[in-house]
């Protein structure tokens, strides 16, 4: 085993009766990108600012190679930052906000230009060094802010949600520029966000947080595939959660009945279910299929609408039981176009979809 | 800049573009400009036509003295006021709304405040026997009460207390508009708060204080009432003095001398400012 580069160890922070944090426990391996993600007030930045030393928590530690950081002040914690809001100093050119972290080190002049203008091209804004932060666009501000934050090597790079001021294209920009940064400096990155897309695109390994605890953490595809609980399934990607009736479990593959009556054999499970229990079933929209294949269960539906998004049309689909299903197809596009308004069935793969407690 | 401006056809086109400040001009005309050009009229033809009045005032080592301790005055008010002002008003800029409204209203309540209440209130605190000599004495500081007033340390005092709210609120302004987000990116990056304060917040916060200052400083040059009650007669300021040459010596000619250089004064820092302020304008990036 080796010894974890950064490790958050019961992590709790309480204000005032509010748990903020609570139970938080990861280890970081150097290098690793790793995305905090989880809904507005999940506790995600509360864990980063114990991390940057913006907030002590109440009780737990953050160790870094084994020592606690939690004695160390802010400015002596060597962590570079970058934040939701652009935070450069106004009265500071480009170059003199990224020389900013070398100067208060008082390193060597010769060493500050050389690092600057090498910060200044690994964010491809060799050009900009004379111009004051108020003459650049909120995409240009965050890359400075970068280029700030890995002036000085920091071990570990956070991000507090930094592009969320910015348009869709400049996100997805910017995430590209993020992902080089990363390859090229090796740094070890802790990203906060709200978004399930950005997470998936950027990290090696994404903690889900719900209110204050972490929910599941794993690779994107780890909580796309097989997601712990209804909220990570109903959080990463798109989901259907079809109410269902457990009848009975044999050799971990569940028989349910479905709110129009039918049964469906074989729906694997991760945990123990009561005979007569209430469950959910939850089936991905692109886990549908128009025909039949091997091993599926067919589910009687009426098409109502579609919609064409490109790669994929989407269908919104009404269940016997009246309840309305998002259904994307992957293939059979010009059938779903011309079933509309007609009842007829669907079918899913019973192993690929997932059995959560009501 | 003011090209621009001229080519703005919005308003070349308002009919009462200069129109209509025509009956405010006429108010500063008559009301200003008319008693300024006769106190300067007065200051070179009373008693006799020529500029002896302006002669006397520079050359006497008495009216020297004056002045110098006039701007002494208003240098040491404006930079303790500064000191004091800038914590509070950072508090202020950082504090919850509700608060921050509670006790900025309590700030302009001091303000609003007469005069002439407050200052001899500061007399009776600065006094011999005042609280708190007293206080000092009880708690065993001092064996002595310390001389807190007829000085210029009673005058500094006095005229920092009155002149803080004329600081804050522009300082206030100036802070409120930086992000404290700012200061925890500078702490990240290695600054020590003290580093953070000297590298980022005070430069950040210059135009304020340079408001602040300004109308400080200028408020305190001409400050009379203050001045003549804590300071004492051996520490006379500017305005003190003109009042005496006027009202007791009926010496019309040198007390407009020394107002108008009072006014020169004013009106030259005044300029200076707005160059400074259009200054960072133009090529800060604010």
């Amino acid at each position: 085993m080796i010894e974890p580069f950064l490790s958050i160890r019961d992590l709790r922070k309480a204000f005032g009766g509010f748990v903020a944090v609570q139970d938080v426990t990861i280890d970081i391996q150097k290098g690793e990108f790793l995305t905090f993600l989880g809904p507005s007030g999940s506790g995600k930045s509360t864990t980063l600012y114990a991390i940057a030393g913006f907030q002590q928590p109440t009780s737990g530690d953050v160790l870094l190679e084994g020592r606690s950081l939690l004695s160390v002040p802010s400015h002596k914690r060597n962590i570079g930052m970058v934040f939701q809001r652009y935070t450069l100093f106004q009265h500071l050119t480009v170059a003199e906000n990224v020389a900013f972290p070398l100067r208060v080190r008082r390193r060597p002049d010769a060493e500050v230009n050389r690092k600057v203008a090498e910060m200044l091209s690994l964010v491809r804004l060799e050009s900009f060094g004379g111009r004051y932060p108020g003459a650049l666009s909120g995409g240009q501000q965050q890359r400075v802010a970068l280029a700030r934050a890995l002036a000085y090597d920091p071990p570990i790079l956070l991000m507090d949600e930094p592009l969320s001021a910015l348009d869709k294209k400049l996100r997805e920009e910017i995430q590209a520029e993020i992902r080089r940064i990363h390859r090229e400096t090796g740094v070890t990155i802790l990203y906060v966000t709200h978004d399930q897309d950005e997470a998936l695109h950027l990290s090696d390994r994404i903690a889900l947080f719900r209110d204050g605890r972490i929910e599941q953490i794993g690779t994107g595809e780890d909580l796309y595939l097989r997601p712990q609980s209804e909220f990570v399934a109903s959080f990463i990607g798109n989901s259907n959660f079809l109410p269902a009736e457990h009848l009975e479990t044999v050799n971990g593959a569940a028989t349910i009945r479905l709110a129009d009556g039918s049964v469906v054999f074989g729906v694997r499970i991760d945990q123990e279910f009561s005979q007569g229990q209430k469950t959910r079933l939850m089936v991905r929209p692109e886990a549908f299929r128009l025909r039949p294949g091997a091993a599926t269960a067919g589910l009687a539906v009426e098409f109502i609408d579609t919609a064409f998004f490109g790669e994929r049309r989407r269908v919104i689909a009404r269940t016997a039981a009246g309840q309305e299903i998002d259904v994307r197809p992957t293939s059979d596009m010009a059938q779903a176009h011309e079933g509309i308004a007609s009842s007829r069935q669907i079918f899913f793969d019973p192993a690929a979809a997932f059995l959560f407690p009501a | 800049m003011s090209g621009n401006l001229l080519h703005r056809p919005s308003i070349l086109r308002r009919p009462d573009g200069i129109g209509g400040a025509f009956p405010a001009l006429v108010l500063i005309i008559l009301f200003f400009v008319v008693p300024v050009v006769g106190l300067l009229l007065r200051s070179v033809t009373e008693p006799v036509p020529g500029l002896q009045n302006y002669a006397t005032l520079f050359g006497d080592g008495t009216y020297a003295r004056v002045f110098f301790n006039t701007f002494l005055v208003a240098t040491v008010v404006t930079a303790v006021t500064v000191v004091v002002a800038f914590p509070v008003a950072w508090m202020l800029a950082i504090m919850p709304p509700a608060l921050g409204s509670i006790v900025f209203g309590i700030i302009i309540l001091s303000m609003w405040t007469n005069l002439l209440t407050r200052t001899y209130a500061w007399m009776v605190l600065l006094q011999r026997t005042g609280v708190i000599n007293r206080t000092l004495m009880d708690i065993g500081l001092i064996s002595e009460p310390l001389p807190l007033i007829n000085n210029l340390t009673g005058v500094t005092i006095g005229m920092v207390y009155i002149m803080l709210p004329f600081m804050i609120l522009p300082l206030v302004g100036t802070l409120r508009a930086i992000d404290p987000m700012t200061l925890r990116a500078a702490a990240l990056c290695g600054a020590s708060p003290f580093d953070a304060f000297r590298r980022i917040l005070l430069p950040l916060s210059l135009p304020g204080i340079a408001a602040g200052g300004l109308m400080v400083f200028v408020m305190s040059l001409g400050y009379f009432v203050t001045p003549t009650l804590l300071g004492g007669t051996s520490n006379m300021m500017l305005a003190a003095m003109i009042a005496q040459m006027i009202q007791s010596l009926l010496n019309w000619g040198l007390g407009s001398a020394a107002a108008f250089i009072l006014l020169l004064v004013t009106m030259a820092l005044y300029a200076l400012q707005l160059r400074l302020v259009g200054a960072k304008r133009t090529t800060g990036g604010i």
